[in-house]
């Protein structure tokens, strides 16, 4: 919020403080500003002057040579301007002075005769028809005739002052105004606080005032109106515009900016209405069926059941709090307005402005929470601003519908409970030298405090409120640092599943593997890159209601596309060999539309990519993380849509799929973009990884030397090397340690059909050492499995 | 005699030290200690001695055999040890190839960050509590004295699934699931993700992530909020880093405040990363409101606590000059430069 330190000045003293001074005595009270704003900066020795002579340049038609007096002297300026007369008092840029464009003026040369300087005009200086009139003519600023000469053209303008860019939190919507940050820096600054001028006189009228009805009592606790006859509407004076355009608001009308005036200065807003066009009385009311209104800013807006208006007999007239229709505003002809003060529920204002997207100044106003007594104050100030205006006549007609404010709040408390809570110690007199100053009434009765809240603090509820106001004056620099000397001790530390996603994620880094990170929202599209079917649950996805864009629609069932996407990212931008992994969770949901929060599944996703890269190499990673954390599984060829049907398998636990991995699946790269093979696994984590990991056990080292053999057979092509090491397994029983492949052969010398397959094969004995006659039945049993399971050969 | 051995000696050390191998010096032994060698022939002959010359003609070829072979063994040292010099020097390899080989990988920098942070709040004692990222309303808000027409809703805009079903725009929620189920004393931490509907820029993302940090037993105080901010702060910032408290405004605490620290990279001097301030606003902080922990089944007046919310992007941007974009981009180069 903008507050100029002029308009401050109104109330509290703050002339003879810096605005820096005043920003940061403002943060430590919890009022942040973001930015202290010069209004003239960048306009140097620039000053007022009065055209004393025009005569043609003798060797330049289109220039004239002015004689200016400028205050101190009687100086020469070179000119092209044609809108200037002699008497004409105009901004006169001098030797060496800067404008807020950036170019600075110097003498010159100008056909022969010198010039000390150069007229402006209102873009030179960078100002609009809001500071002065004129400004926006094509030529020279002409100034008001009785401006005084010599005069710096910041101080004329009213451009030398610092305005104040106050973030206020939401809870403090009584500061949400000049008259409330007044009040704060009364308190901060130790200094009296002026009133706002609320006087004004008023007369009889026999104009009939309408009356008001409030409907739904709820969204409008207060309405109150007041006649005002006999209106003229001019141009509001200079120093009611200032504070406005210093505020960033546009001057428009006496009224209107008075109205304007009052929800900065005082934080209420207003509503004007011409009686010309009010119907009878005024019903506050909720909007009927089907009911429209064309607003102030030219659309039709078609209103809900839910949404308040403002009515007469006939029709809506405004939005309630939100803004008026297209009758309701002031014109130039208005004579009689119906002026309206209002407090209107913030939810419903907020509801409302969110639901038309429809905003202003005063939704915006109403929706932070407009307090009881605004209402009454920005009223009286409002009216005795159009009486010091000369705006119109007051009149002793009032309405006013609505109920009570409540009761002030009072709160008991103790120096010592508020001490307790911050940890320090704060002495009773300046707890309560503190809530005074902010407008708290304190009764003290021996230890106890009955503290009175102001009716504008609705933020105050209880002590630890009160502790916050005396904290915050006090200062947080006293706050000092213990160590929870109370506190019971804990034992901290992660949970199973926590402690399980850290090992797996070292274990994937020890890989190579770099670990991503992506949104959990993703285009719905994705599903049909991924070649998934129709009737696939991963096709359930929840959908966000108010998505930033297709992009981030719809929450993941899956990581594989996203993995993929930044796959292609990198291979795009020629980064061509990574591995990559993310674990992240996918959302499933019970049933679609959400009626419970859905399933959060954590899941891996594991991406190779590199000509170097190929299934086994991404097998023995998932090997390793599933045998670290105990799973049992079996593997069969995948039937993921996204996977090589011949390059991939999924993992099976008791049947259940809880993963795949292989190679990415033609379409499917091609549909992302990518043009280097790529492996890649996606495993439902939730399956095991809560499960603690079990303590190993010891088991002795072999006291016996192992006989190692080797085997070659020769046996049909279609035949899985897994299979044989089974069969092989089962053969050989106990005393076989080890079965490993270390060759396949297949070409000269061996059928086309056929393979040649050599294992290694280790064989040990608990208790004793193997002969070779023993390892030989072994063999023998073996070759005798393998020959009758796949009619393999021995090969010598 | 004696002469005759001293001849040998002399003759044999001059082979010893013309020895440039093993070979040599080796074949060298055997001309002059060898079965047959010189100084092994003397001995044989020894017979040929009268009974008095014996003894002193064994002693001299003893002495003269033992002084040979320390002779013998130094030069072996000596060349042995320059044959493996040689082999070694030979061996030399080029040290500043890199060849390629598979390099580990590393964390993405934000769970890098993360996982510091937790390890400090660790070994305070705090537990680390996972909540959902999708969450109620009642989670997300209103038990964090949030109402419905509260204009601090509009602090955070959301991402909404239906009316009362949103992604969780703060880690908070997790205050509330964990003081439903925990009763005091209560020391845990939040991270995770979090959704808010602004759009991707260096600064903002809609998706961003949060460390939530909770603690509620008896008397704790504020003043303990800012020991245990202060030791985090010089735990994870470095040394001597200093915190400020600044009053603020956060519907689930009260009082509130705005943590700042000392700036890392000037330690207060003030500089380009903290604007010329000195300062670094890193997290939000207060005592947990009393409504919430009514809500939540823990009376208010036997226990207090407080609460501190951080961003986890914002303090790896501050830390790492990292800029949004790059961050879920997941550029391997950029990847790489965090291991």
């Amino acid at each position: 919020m903008k507050i100029p330190m002029i308009w401050l000045n109104d109330f509290v003293q703050v002339d003879d403080i810096s605005p820096e001074q005043l920003a940061e005595k403002l943060v430590n009270v919890g009022f942040e500003v973001e930015e202290i704003i010069y209004t003239g900066s960048n306009i140097e020795r620039v000053v007022t002057g009065k055209i004393l002579d025009i005569q043609k340049h003798i060797d330049a038609d289109r220039l004239s040579v002015c004689m200016v007096d400028v205050g101190a002297e009687i100086t020469t300026i070179v000119t092209a301007a044609t809108n200037i007369r002699v008497g004409n008092v105009v901004p006169v840029a001098l030797d060496g002075a800067v404008l807020p464009t950036g170019k600075t003026i110097h003498t010159g040369d100008l056909r022969g005769v010198t010039s000390y300087g150069m007229f402006c005009s209102g873009a030179e200086l960078k100002i609009d028809g809001s500071v002065i009139e004129g400004a926006e003519v094509d030529g020279i600023l002409i100034l008001p005739p009785e401006t005084p000469i010599g005069q710096d053209i910041k101080t004329v303008l009213g451009l030398d002052d610092y305005v104040l860019d106050v973030s206020v939190t939401a809870n403090r919507p009584d500061c949400q105004s000049v008259y409330g940050i007044a009040r704060e820096v009364g308190a901060v600054l130790g200094r009296k606080v002026k009133q706002p001028n609320l006087k004004y006189k008023t007369v009889e009228t026999s104009t009939r005032i309408p009356s008001v009805t409030i409907v739904n009592g709820q969204l409008c606790t207060r309405y109150e109106g007041r006649l005002v006859t006999d209106v003229k509407i001019e141009t509001s004076p200079k120093w009611m515009r200032d504070r406005l355009r210093l505020a960033g608001i546009r001057p428009i009308n006496n009224l209107v900016d008075i109205t304007n005036f009052v929800l900065l200065e005082i934080g209420q807003p207003l509503h004007a209405f011409d009686l010309r066009f009010v119907d009878g009385d005024i019903c506050v009311r909720t909007a009927l069926p089907d009911e429209k209104i064309v607003a102030l800013d030219g659309n039709e807006y078609k209103l809900q059941d839910t949404m308040l208006v403002i009515a007469d007999d006939k029709k809506p007239l405004a939005i309630a709090g939100v803004m008026g229709g297209e009758y309701s505003g002031i014109m130039p002809d208005t004579t009689t307005v119906f002026l309206e003060a209002a407090r209107f529920d913030r939810g419903s204002i907020r509801t409302t402005s969110r639901t038309l997207g429809l905003r202003s100044d005063s939704s915006a106003r109403y929706e932070k929470g407009v307090d009881w007594f605004s209402v009454d104050m920005g009223r009286e100030r409002a009216l005795s601003l159009i009486s010091q205006l000369k705006a119109g006549k007051i009149t002793t007609s009032k309405s006013s519908a609505g109920i009570a404010a409540p009761a002030a709040k009072t709160i008991q408390t103790t120096a010592t409970e508020i001490s307790g809570l911050l940890g320090i110690e704060v002495k009773t007199q300046q707890v309560v030298k503190i809530l005074k100053a902010l407008c708290f009434d304190v009764v003290i009765s021996g230890e106890t405090l009955t503290v009175v809240v102001p009716g504008f603090r609705t933020d105050v509820e209880n002590y630890t409120d009160l502790a916050e106001e005396v904290i915050r004056y006090y200062g947080y620099d006293n706050i000092q640092s213990t160590f929870m000397a109370t506190a019971r001790p804990t034992v901290g530390g992660y949970g199973d599943k926590q402690e399980n996603v850290e090992a797996l994620k070292d274990l994937l880094c020890g890989y190579g593997a770099y670990e991503i990170m992506t949104y959990g929202f993703i285009n719905r599209k994705q599903v049909d890159m991924l070649l998934l079917p129709q009737d696939s649950p991963l096709r359930a996805m929840i959908e966000i209601k108010n998505p930033l864009s297709e992009e981030y629609a719809v929450m993941r069932t899956q990581l594989a596309g996203s993995m993929l996407k930044v796959v292609y990212n990198n291979t795009n931008r020629k980064n061509e060999s990574f591995r990559l992994f993310e674990i992240a969770r996918t959302f499933r949901p019970q049933s679609l539309p959400l009626t419970e929060l859905p399933n959060e599944r954590l899941t891996l996703s594991i991406a190779l990519t590199g000509a170097d890269e190929g299934f086994y190499a991404l097998k023995e990673i998932v090997g390793d993380i599933l045998h670290k954390f105990g799973v049992c599984y079996t593997m069969d060829y995948s039937k993921q849509s996204w996977l090589h049907p011949g390059i991939s398998a999924d993992i099976l636990t008791d049947d259940t799929i809880i993963g795949s991995f292989g190679k990415v699946h033609p379409k499917v790269m091609e549909a992302f973009g990518i043009h280097i093979d790529t492996y890649m696994a996606e495993i439902d984590l939730e399956t095991f990884i809560g499960t603690r990991i079990a303590t190993k056990i010891y088991q002795p080292l072999p006291k016996f030397p192992a006989v190692n053999r080797d085997l070659a057979v020769l046996i049909d092509d279609a035949v899985p090397v897994g299979h044989m090491i089974e069969a092989i397994r089962n053969a050989a029983g106990c005393l076989c340690e080890q079965v490993e492949l270390f060759d396949i052969y297949k070409g000269a010398q061996i059928d086309a059909d056929k393979k040649s397959v050599a294992f290694s094969l280790a064989f040990r004995a608990k208790d004793r050492t193997l002969n070779d006659a023993e390892v030989q039945t072994v063999m023998n049993a073996i070759v005798q499995s393998l020959e009758n399971a796949f009619g393999a050969q021995l090969r010598m | 005699m004696e002469e005759r051995i001293n001849d040998i000696v002399a003759e044999c050390t001059a082979g010893i030290d013309a020895a440039v191998s093993v070979k040599e010096l080796t074949d060298c032994k055997v001309k002059f200690l060898g079965k047959n060698g010189a100084l092994t022939g003397i001995l044989r002959n020894l017979k040929e001695l009268n009974e008095q010359q014996r003894p002193l003609a064994g002693k001299l070829v003893n002495e003269a055999r033992s002084l040979l072979e320390t002779r013998f063994d130094a030069r072996f040292r000596f060349l042995k040890e320059e044959e493996l010099n040689r082999k070694l020097q030979a061996e030399k390899i080029d040290i500043t190839i890199t060849p390629h080989i598979r390099e580990v990988g590393s964390l993405h920098p934000l769970n890098a960050v993360r996982r510091k942070i937790e390890s400090f709040f660790i070994s305070m004692g705090f537990s680390v509590y996972d909540g959902p990222e999708i969450e109620t309303d009642y989670y997300n808000f209103e038990a964090l004295n949030i109402p419905a027409d509260h204009p601090a809703r509009e602090m955070q805009d959301s991402f909404f699934i239906t009316k009362n079903i949103l992604l969780r725009s703060q880690t908070s929620a997790g205050q509330i699931r964990t003081m439903e189920k925990v009763k005091p004393p209560i020391k845990m931490i939040s991270p995770g993700r979090t959704y808010r509907s602004d759009d991707l820029d260096a600064t903002h993302s809609p998706m961003f992530h949060q460390i939530e940090g909770l603690v509620v037993d008896k008397g704790i105080t504020m003043c303990d909020l800012k020991g245990i901010l202060e030791m985090f702060a010089q735990h994870f910032f470095g040394q001597g880093t200093k915190i400020r408290f600044r009053p603020s405004y956060f519907p689930f605490t009260e009082p509130s405040v705005e943590v700042d620290v000392t700036c890392h990279n000037c330690h207060g001097a003030g500089c380009r990363i903290c604007k010329g301030t000195g300062w670094i606003e890193v997290l939000g902080a207060g005592m947990v409101n009393r409504k919430v922990l009514e809500g939540c089944g823990i009376d208010p007046d036997e226990y207090t606590g407080f609460a501190f919310g951080m961003g986890l992007d914002r303090i790896a941007i501050i830390m790492s000059g990292l800029d949004f974009k790059a961050i879920f981009e997941n550029d391997i180069r950029f990847l790489k430069q965090f291991k």
